[in-house]
């Protein structure tokens, strides 16, 4: 067990390397740093004329015209040591003091949307591989396909039409008009919830859709198995016997893509977060990349990216925990 | 204790309907054994089943199936008439008849512990819980000859061999206390030396407990050695059952006389294997007649590929389903 969970944190760390040294790649790969950007911001509209050796001279002071490595070295170390993002080159302010709170509001809608696709895949699933052959397994099938095939962008229109017109209220962003800027409050956690079901479910739609084909196919393989006929062959009832047999081995491919889904749901969090108005790590990655900021598009990048890593890591916790084989190396 | 009339099984597949057991009627006695040997495919396990009602959906029960079993109590239940849901369904699998599969690997569960399931198997049927119900199930491990039981409980179904998870096999099923075992291939996946040993075992333990046991097996040699009385299966139909000694003695139907010329020999070597001619045809092409006319030296031209043979009582228990038995002349 300990050798297992050793290897794994191996793994996660030297991943998080690799990805950080990508990450800076992508960051530097734009022409034109924030020597450029900060002489155009402060001397445009000035009338006076900036020269290449201006543009040096800003370039030294701030320490970026160091070899790369070192200005790596620099990033990691700020990030690691300090939690410093560094400075962001649109707003004349630091990356932290951009991404906030708003590093929280994404995970929470992370953590919202992975509930919900599993609290609605993980039970149908099971129905429909019980129910295997029935009109209401072909039905379920039917409409999981459909998850599959509309794109979430669409879904999400159409679901902030059907909202508006039932709930009359403004239900784009994160927040109502009321609670955006207000300090943090029961009244404004409530009013988060009544938001936040929406970008979850348009979120969840995909990743539901899968994993109600991923249970529902292991479950039916699982059912047939002669360990379930002998649990039957000694007298379990079979709502126990389900559950306790067939269903426990059915999470084990559901568990282990954890790291997939949240994958799947950041790829798609940039567009759905424009088509909902949502001001979260999505919208604001989008427009950094529009903006060219690096710095923060990179931090946003980082982040995501160590959430995926680190939910991969928690998906092998939980296998290792569901599953004896995994834990015990057999 | 328990009597099969008429029982029939037919499945719905995609190529249609297939049955694979016809017309099958044996009947147990107390602590008697019962040995079931055929082919691959003669519909063995799909009768064992058929008893603990574990077919799937797809399959149903001839109309004039009957399958009655008198429990502890003396109660006569109707097997066949059974709600699926039933309380007495479940009341009757494991606590009156106990299963053991061919796959020890397969009919443990790999995420729990062997203790676990063993004691799940106790306070279903003893209501026994806790302590109480792991004392049990630590002295039924010992009883099926598992070495260091009380640390062997903790353990998963993958670290232990394949003698060791039918030794333990035996001891879930047995921990609930059944009078009757239904042992489906119990060997066939061990060792030669394993078998004879988990033979020997389940052997003492059936006279121990009084229990009787119905003994799954292709293999006539080792049903030779548990058993008391065989049937000899053939396309799902009994062709022949009697004593076993007897019925090996004298075999009356020409399959199991095949069947017994198959078994290979250690001392002849010289002479060539002899195999039952032929193959067992699918069982969505079920031939008119007697069912082993296809493959049958003796078949009386015009009476075996036409007709159905009748069970005929040729005394002592033994009776055969063969028209050379029931005075039919070849038709010419």
């Amino acid at each position: 067990m300990l050798r297992f969970l050793a290897g794994r944190a191996v793994g996660m760390a030297v991943t998080l390397v690799l990805v950080s040294v990508m990450v800076f790649a992508i960051m530097e790969l734009p022409p034109g740093d924030y020597a450029d950007r900060y002489a155009f911001r402060k001397y445009s509209g000035t009338g006076v004329t900036i020269t290449e050796a201006d543009v040096a001279a800003i370039r030294h002071t701030l320490g970026l015209d160091r070899p790369a490595p070192l200005r790596y070295l620099d990033w990691v170390g700020g990030i690691v040591l300090h939690g410093d993002f560094g400075k962001a080159y649109a707003f004349e302010t630091s990356v932290n003091a951009i991404i906030g709170q708003k590093v929280w509001l994404t995970l929470g809608l992370l953590f919202v949307t992975l509930v919900l696709t599993y609290a609605v895949s993980i039970p149908i699933g099971i129905y429909a591989a019980v129910r295997r052959g029935t009109a209401t397994d072909y039905g379920l099938t039917v409409l999981s396909y459909l998850g599959l095939a509309l794109p979430n962008f669409l879904l999400a229109l159409v679901l902030l039409y059907f909202a508006n017109r039932w709930f009359g209220a403004s239900v784009g962003g994160l927040f109502g008009q009321a609670y955006e800027k207000a300090p943090w409050s029961a009244a404004k956690l409530w009013d988060l919830v009544k938001h936040l079901w929406l970008p979850a479910l348009v979120l969840a739609w995909s990743a539901m859709a899968y994993q109600i084909q991923t249970v529902r196919a292991t479950m039916s393989d699982e059912l047939g198995k002669l360990s379930v006929i002998a649990a039957r062959a000694r007298g379990l009832p079979e709502m126990r016997l389900l559950l306790k047999y067939p269903a426990r081995l059915a999470l084990n491919p559901v568990v282990s893509t954890i790291g997939f889904d949240v994958n799947r749901i950041f790829s798609e969090l940039p567009i759905v977060a424009a088509v909902l108005g949502l001001t979260e790590l999505g919208d604001l990655l989008l427009k950094s990349f529009l903006d060219l900021d690096m710095n923060v598009a990179g931090a946003i990048l980082l982040l995501l990216t160590v959430v995926i890593v680190g939910m991969n890591f928690v998906s092998d916790l939980l296998l290792a925990w569901l599953d004896p084989r995994i834990r015990l190396g057999g | 204790m328990l009597s099969v009339e008429n029982l029939s099984v037919t499945f719905r597949t995609d190529e249609g309907i297939v049955t694979p057991v016809a017309d099958v009627s044996f009947a147990l006695a107390e602590g008697r054994t019962l040995g079931l040997v055929g082919e691959s495919g003669s519909g063995k396990s799909v009768t064992a089943k058929a008893l603990m009602r574990l077919l799937p959906g797809t399959a149903t029960l001839g109309a004039h199936s009957r399958m009655r079993y008198v429990d502890k109590a003396g109660q006569a239940i109707g097997i066949e008439r059974l709600s699926p849901r039933a309380r007495a369904l479940r009341r009757l699998r494991g606590g009156e008849i106990g299963m053991i599969f061919q796959e020890p690997m397969a009919s443990f569960s790999p995420v729990y512990t062997i203790g676990n399931q063993i004691t799940e198997a106790i306070a279903l049927h003893r209501g026994l819980k806790g302590r109480a119900a792991r004392a049990l199930a630590i002295e039924m491990l010992a009883k099926v000859g598992i070495a260091s039981p009380e640390r062997r409980i903790d353990q998963y179904p993958h670290t232990l061999s394949g003698g060791m998870r039918q030794r333990a096999m035996i001891a879930l099923a047995l921990s609930a206390g059944p009078r009757l075992l239904i042992a489906d291939e119990p060997t066939t996946a061990l060792d030669v030396t394993i078998q004879a040993q988990v033979l020997d075992l389940m052997r003492g333990l059936q006279c121990d407990l009084g229990m009787a046991m119905i003994f799954i097996s292709h293999d006539l040699g080792v049903i030779a050695q548990v058993a008391q009385e065989v049937a000899v299966m053939y396309l799902g139909t009994i062709v022949e059952r009697g004593p076993v000694r007897a019925l090996l003695q004298a075999p009356a139907h020409p399959y199991t006389r095949g069947l017994i010329a198959a078994i290979p020999r250690l001392d002849r070597l010289e002479g060539r294997l002899h195999p039952v001619p032929g193959e067992i045809p699918s069982p969505s092409a079920r031939p008119a007649g007697c069912p082993f006319h296809p493959r049958c030296a003796e078949a009386l031209a015009g009476i075996c590929a036409t007709r159905v043979p009748e069970p005929v009582d040729l005394g002592g228990g033994r009776v055969v389903r063969c028209h050379l038995h029931t005075g039919e002349r070849s038709v010419a």
